[in-house]
């Protein structure tokens, strides 16, 4: 479904990606994963075009995306999160959801801000994440965890086929944690296909049907979680040498040590 | 017996304690007040039948200019964040595009006002597909240069007069009545203004634009094409101001580019929206009353030298130092703002 090629981007003489490829599968859950500095982020940035790529071709249901806008790709269907989340502080949680539902046409453009069946289905995916009660409050008075909501349940709004997660569970207490992974769980169960950004390796391995590693701006391995668990390059990338992963690591690995 | 719980019951009721909680912006607003203010302002002419007040009028005309100006400077500067310290040009624009079809074919400025704004806002949207690509203080600095281009051109354009500009010839009317027609002429522009960018600030569009003003990456990966808004948004911003030229221009019976291309103008809308609250609908309107109130006040007082700006100048500062968000923007922010001029 989507399909990155040769990807590159350099700032300056670093080589923050460098010649990445992989593939997302429809209906997946896939984990982007590396040590830092390993251009996980900038791979993602590309990917959304928050970033310009510097070489390298994007596929999304077989159309090209690198050479589209930024809202041009939200309107194909890819959306995302950021990894500091981003919000619009002035505008209340509901104007933060409706704001990135499609404009349909240049009529609707000059009508109200929220139309109702905006409204209605705002107010639905506020429910599916239990913050209905939230709605009318100025997004700057909410809890770190609550903006995360947020910025999830926004991005349901845009009616999307593949969400991009950049570091979903950041600065989440274990609890809300729980709750974001059961909604991606049950948001995956329907039919939608998710990209993830992740440093919790617990919850990439919980989660994922596949993983890809980067190091160095470049893929050292994919694969199923446990396959990639113990894969001596992901290990030599992660520790510098023969080691386990630092969390959640297989009898296995420990052994090869 | 198992006691089977209805549990559809207790989410609906949870749902409805949920749905309480959540506490909506109290809907309503006071229609009266500026249907009011519209009767109060096109009665006031009715004072000439009594008596020379002339004056009076021409502060009422200046203040619905500045009312049409700094609401129109609003939808860019307040809504969308982007602070232009170069619109006058536009006020020069549809000053020049109206005055010399008067000029040269004699056709009332009045008339030709929206045909003036629309030209300021083809200009103002080809500017602003180049200069909106800057953010913040760069912006700004790039207002200011098109100003300066812009009067270096109008001061060496023989076509249009040169530094001298042109004369307009005046309507044959009495002294007493010389200034009513302008005067309805800005108060239905002033009116058209407040009432846009009231019906923008509640659209989609004005989301659009207030999304933006508050994180343009965000905004732009939200699916919306911030290029576009943005210049869509300076035309708008250009037309009001391009109108309000148009009729100003006549009104002094002359055109000239130091009376459209000096930095005060710019000055005047951006510190009438600071002082009532960029990013409100009322806020413009309270902040050039009040601006131009103390302008008089203190020319009155002090003499029209260099004392009255610093007179207003301090009232500024005080002012902010209380409301740093403007007059409504802060009370509406304190919730304490009174229902009168809660327009938003």
């Amino acid at each position: 479904m989507l399909e990155v090629r040769g990807l590159c981007k350099y700032f300056g003489g670093i080589r923050a990606v460098d010649q990445c490829s992989f593939t997302v599968e429809r209906g997946s859950i896939t984990a982007l994963i590396g040590p830092n500095g390993a251009g996980k982020t900038t791979a993602f940035n590309c990917i959304s075009k928050t970033l310009r790529p510097s070489a390298g071709e994007i596929w999304l249901n077989g159309s090209r995306i690198d050479t589209l806008k930024p809202h041009q790709v939200t309107r194909l269907g890819l959306s995302r999160t950021f990894q500091i989340s981003r919000n619009l502080e002035d505008l209340t949680v509901l104007e933060n959801l409706v704001v990135q539902s499609r404009v349909p046409s240049w009529r609707a453009l000059f009508g109200p801000a929220v139309a109702e069946w905006e409204r209605e289905k705002a107010m639905e995916i506020l429910e599916f994440l239990g913050i209905t009660r939230l709605a009318h409050e100025e997004t700057r008075s909410l809890s770190y965890g609550q903006k995360k909501l947020m910025d999830f349940g926004a991005l349901l709004m845009s009616d999307p086929e593949i969400i991009l997660l950049d570091e979903p569970a950041g600065g989440v207490n274990p609890r809300l944690l729980e709750e974001i992974v059961a909604r991606i769980r049950e948001l995956n169960a329907r039919g939608l296909t998710v990209l993830i950004v992740e440093h919790n390796m617990d919850l990439v391995m919980r989660l994922s049907h596949k993983v890809v590693v980067m190091a160095h701006g470049q893929v050292i391995a994919e694969g199923a979680p446990s396959e990639v668990q113990s894969d001596p390059l992901v290990l030599e990338a992660y520790l510098g040498g023969a080691q386990t992963l630092p969390v959640a690591p297989t009898m296995e690995a420990v052994g090869h040590a | 017996m198992s006691t089977n719980l209805d549990v559809g019951n207790v989410l609906d009721a949870r749902r409805q304690h949920d749905s309480s909680l959540a506490r909506e912006k109290r809907a309503g607003r006071p229609l009266y007040v500026p249907i009011v203010l519209l009767l109060v302002l096109a009665a006031l002419p009715a004072l000439q039948l009594i008596g020379g007040y002339n004056y009076v009028l021409h502060l009422a005309l200046y203040t619905m200019m500045y009312v049409a100006m700094a609401s129109s400077w609003n939808i860019l500067g307040g809504y969308t964040g982007y602070v232009s310290l170069g619109h006058n040009v536009f006020f020069c624009i549809g000053g020049y595009f109206s005055g010399m079809l008067l000029a040269y074919f004699g056709v009332s400025t009045i008339l030709t006002a929206p045909f003036a704004g629309l030209a300021a806002a083809v200009i103002g949207f080809g500017i602003g597909l180049v200069t909106l690509r800057m953010r913040g203080p760069t912006f700004i600095i790039s207002s200011i240069a098109l100003l300066m281009v812009a009067r270096i051109l109008f001061d060496n354009w023989h076509f249009v007069g040169g530094a001298n500009g042109i004369t307009l010839p005046q309507l044959s009317l009495d002294a007493r009545w010389m200034k009513i027609p302008y005067y309805y002429a800005f108060l239905v522009i002033a009116a058209v203004t407040v009432y846009t960018s009231y019906r923008i600030k509640h659209s989609k569009f004005g989301l659009g634009l207030r999304a933006i003003s508050q994180d343009e990456v965000k905004a732009e990966s939200a699916g919306i094409d911030t290029r576009f808004y943005k210049a869509f948004a300076f035309a708008i911003s250009a037309f009001f101001v391009g109108m309000a030229g148009a009729v100003w221009g006549e009104y002094l019976t002359y055109i000239r580019p130091n009376i459209y291309l000096v930095i005060l103008v710019a000055a005047n809308m951006v510190l009438m929206c600071i002082l009532g609250g960029k990013g409100t609908v009322a806020g413009p309107i309270v902040g050039t009353v009040l601006l131009v109130l103390f302008n008089e006040f203190f020319v009155a007082t002090m003499g029209a030298s260099e004392l009255n700006i610093m007179g207003t100048g301090i009232i500024m500062m005080l002012a902010l130092l209380y409301f740093p968000n403007g007059i409504v923007g802060t009370l509406a922010q304190k919730r304490r703002l009174p229902r009168f001029l809660d327009w938003d």
